[in-house]
């Protein structure tokens, strides 16, 4: 980067410890004033070797590692880890179980939807922005904690089943809980809309195009603010999501407004299939009945085979690609994470823009960099 | 206009100026912490939290604890900076500061009816003496960036040059707009001249066009673009760490706090208060500072409640605002303000 600099330009570090990031890279900028000229993305720093550690622990020890791929979505990575295995092993989870997983799910998504929108508020000056969200966020971590008795690495689920029936008086502890949060991303929503500087900040800032977005891979709400309606949870469902109702949210402008705008009407659709899923959950077994799956698993050998198994992160599209050698661990695990795709999108946007939308630009598209470099 | 002092007194004045000065200063400090105190709390209740509430009653002593941690911090100079910038620049800017002090009447008493500004000086021209000052702190924060040798640091500071360019000029014609209609460049004048009607209802715009301006001289949010902390870590500040911190972190809130007393005492009728209360023999030695005093405080708070009710706006933005929005409208209220001092003349 050093060669092509020009006279009146400099290059400036971002990271791998700033507070723009969402975790430890580096992004080596070269301005021109404010003006960013070029701008170069160094991953790496946070390196953990989780798909080697896999190699090395039983299936059943996998579970707690790949809460670690990234702890705000530890429930999402499992639902991967898990349902690869169980197309291995085909089996299915009964229907209390799959319900009570899409529950937990959907709780994943608000409480990292929340956060992201509370740290693209601080990322553009709103500091108040992250006290609030952090506010409602508390609530639903309790919620979750209340089902696997931890708020961020849980082990929950199981192969062919979750570890844990719900607790007694769930939901009507939930359902407060979900109506307060209603009317929150209604004060959000109004907040965005009406505040003059928000918009001025967000509206036509990081305009990512349909085009570039699929030719990089980037999912979730930075592909579906493009227009794209892609949602593994439609296009591809797992678990009961083909028997709930729901839709797709998608906005056209590809700007920062439309990728928060998004995240705010994911947070009431989310809403929306927990209400049905309290709703309809049915009774029965957390187990498939006749099998030795159950809540203390034995040693389990896995039959011989490949799989991919995807999920709609509350980022985008988290995937695994899993062999089996018909021993008790995984030959080789491949993570397919939606960070690191949408991460290379970041350098095409923020040329040409000032430091300023770096940090705007950044905080929209909402990652987790220890799950882009596992 | 020079205020008539008893005789017996006329020898004593450079004493009582002496000691006035000093108390201000010592005054201000506590004002500072006091804002700081009132930043925290009112930001807390912003974003419901409970604030300091450990340290002293209220967590009134929290800055007490805060003053003794940076007191006692190694003081780090980073490699290759300018000792001569890096070292002196807080010292400038606290002398600007002060300096700009002495200007500003920061109350009045009403001894048997004759009315005595408490200002350490009174200068015909002290609204032009007050405005230099302030526009001389930048040059600080420049000696702090430059000096430091850090790349945040220096675009922190081209920031804040690019945000004073643009909001020195509106902020100089909306009090030039203020003193042609008073016919004064005194404050202490301009402050009396409010008695029947404060000048914010004469000029609403002016007073909005300076209160804007203001806050943007201050680097306060939604214009603290020099240390905005998600892009430059602090921007022009983060090299300085210990007292050099706590200096300017207090030369930023004494800055503010002179800020709310011109803007009380330039369009929100100053201390003023009626005759049967200033004639009074008690009440006419504190009504007028505590009015006063009250005001700049409710000025203050709307200040600091701004910070934590706003995104930041783009330096770019920022400056656009300037030139684009608020340079017309001060322009506007500078023909109107002529008109009204007219017609108010005539």
């Amino acid at each position: 980067m050093e060669e092509q600099l020009e006279s009146n330009e400099m290059i400036i570090h971002l990271g791998p410890q700033h507070p723009m990031q969402p975790g430890p890279f580096r992004l080596n900028l070269r301005l021109k004033g404010e003006t960013v000229m070029g701008a170069e993305i160094e991953l790496g720093f946070i390196h953990k070797g989780i798909e080697k550690i896999l190699e090395n622990k039983t299936y059943l020890q996998g579970i707690t590692i790949v809460d670690r791929i990234c702890y705000l979505v530890a429930l999402t990575n499992e639902e991967c880890f898990v349902g690869c295995a169980e197309k291995l092993l085909g089996i299915e989870p009964p229907a209390r179980a799959q319900y009570i997983r899409v529950i937990l799910e959907e709780l994943t998504r608000l409480q990292s939807h929340l956060l992201g929108m509370g740290e693209f508020g601080e990322f553009i000056g709103f500091v108040s922005m992250f006290m609030y969200t952090i506010r409602e966020r508390e609530e639903i971590l309790g919620l979750i904690d209340m089902v696997t008795g931890a708020r961020v690495t849980h082990s929950y689920l199981k192969f062919g089943g979750v570890r844990d029936d719900l607790p007694a008086g769930f939901k009507e502890k939930a359902i407060p809980v979900l109506n307060k949060l209603k009317k929150a991303v209604n004060d959000f929503e109004e907040m965005f809309h009406t505040d003059r500087i928000y918009r001025e900040r967000t509206v036509g800032v990081g305009v990512l195009t349909a085009d570039v977005a699929k030719s990089l891979g980037v999912s979730g709400p930075a592909l579906r603010a493009t227009g794209v309606p892609f949602d593994i949870r439609k296009n591809e469902p797992y678990l009961v999501y083909k028997d709930l109702d729901f839709k797709v949210c998608t906005e056209t402008a590809g700007d920062c407004f439309a990728r928060v705008q998004v995240r705010i009407n994911e947070i009431r659709e989310s809403i929306y299939i927990l209400e049905q899923c309290l709703d309809q959950l049915p009774g029965g077994p957390l187990f498939p009945e006749g099998t030795p799956y159950g809540r203390r698993t034995p040693v389990m050998r896995v039959p011989a085979g490949e799989v991919f198994h995807r999920v709609e992160d509350p980022r985008g599209e988290m995937g695994m690609y899993m062999i089996s050698d018909g021993s008790d661990k995984p030959y080789r695990v491949k993570v397919r994470g939606p960070y690191y795709p949408t991460l290379q999108a970041l350098p095409p946007l923020i040329i040409g823009t000032t430091v300023a939308d770096v940090a705007a630009i950044s905080g929209s598209m909402d990652g987790c960099t220890s799950e882009a470099d596992r | 206009m020079a205020i008539e002092f008893p005789e017996f007194i006329v020898p004593f004045l450079p004493w009582i100026r002496g000691i006035v000065g000093l108390s201000l200063v010592g005054a201000i400090f506590l004002g500072a912490m006091g804002a700081v105190w009132i930043e925290r709390k009112l930001s807390a209740d912003i974003q419901s939290r409970m604030g300091p509430c450990r340290v002293g009653k209220y967590g009134l002593l929290q800055l007490v604890a805060d003053a003794i941690k940076l007191f006692t911090k190694e003081d780090l100079k980073p490699r290759n900076a300018d000792s001569l910038l890096f070292n002196n620049a807080t010292i400038f800017m606290m002398s600007s500061i002060f300096l700009m002090l002495v200007a500003i009447p920061v109350g009045a008493v009403f001894i048997n009816g004759v009315e005595y500004p408490l200002a350490v000086t009174e200068m015909d021209i002290s609204v032009l003496y007050i405005e230099a000052m302030s526009a001389i702190t930048i040059f600080g924060i420049f000696m702090v960036a430059y000096g430091s040798n850090n790349k945040y640091s220096l675009l922190g500071a081209f920031r804040n040059f690019a945000r004073m360019v643009g909001y020195e000029v509106p902020l100089g014609i909306t009090v030039v707009s203020v003193a042609v209609m008073t016919g004064s460049l005194n404050i202490v004048e301009i402050s009396q001249a409010q008695g029947m009607l404060w000048n914010i209802f004469l000029q609403p715009v002016g007073c909005f066009v300076f209160f804007v301006a203001l806050m943007a001289d201050m680097g306060r949010l939604p214009f603290d673009q020099n240390e905005s902390e998600e892009e430059l870590i602090a921007g022009w500040i983060t090299e300085y760490c210990g007292m050099r911190f706590g200096l300017a972190f207090f030369a930023e809130y004494i800055h503010m706090i002179l800020g709310s007393f011109l803007v009380t005492l330039l369009f929100l009728g100053g201390w003023n208060v009626p005759a049967f209360v200033s004639n009074n023999p008690i009440l006419g030695l504190i009504a007028p500072t505590g009015f006063l005093l009250i005001k700049v405080v409710f000025v203050l708070m709307v200040i600091i409640g701004m910070r934590w009710a706003v995104p930041r706006f783009r330096i770019d933005q920022v400056v656009d605002l300037s030139w684009k929005r608020l340079f017309p409208l001060a322009l506007l209220n500078l023909v109107w303000a002529v008109g009204l001092g007219l017609y108010l003349g005539a």
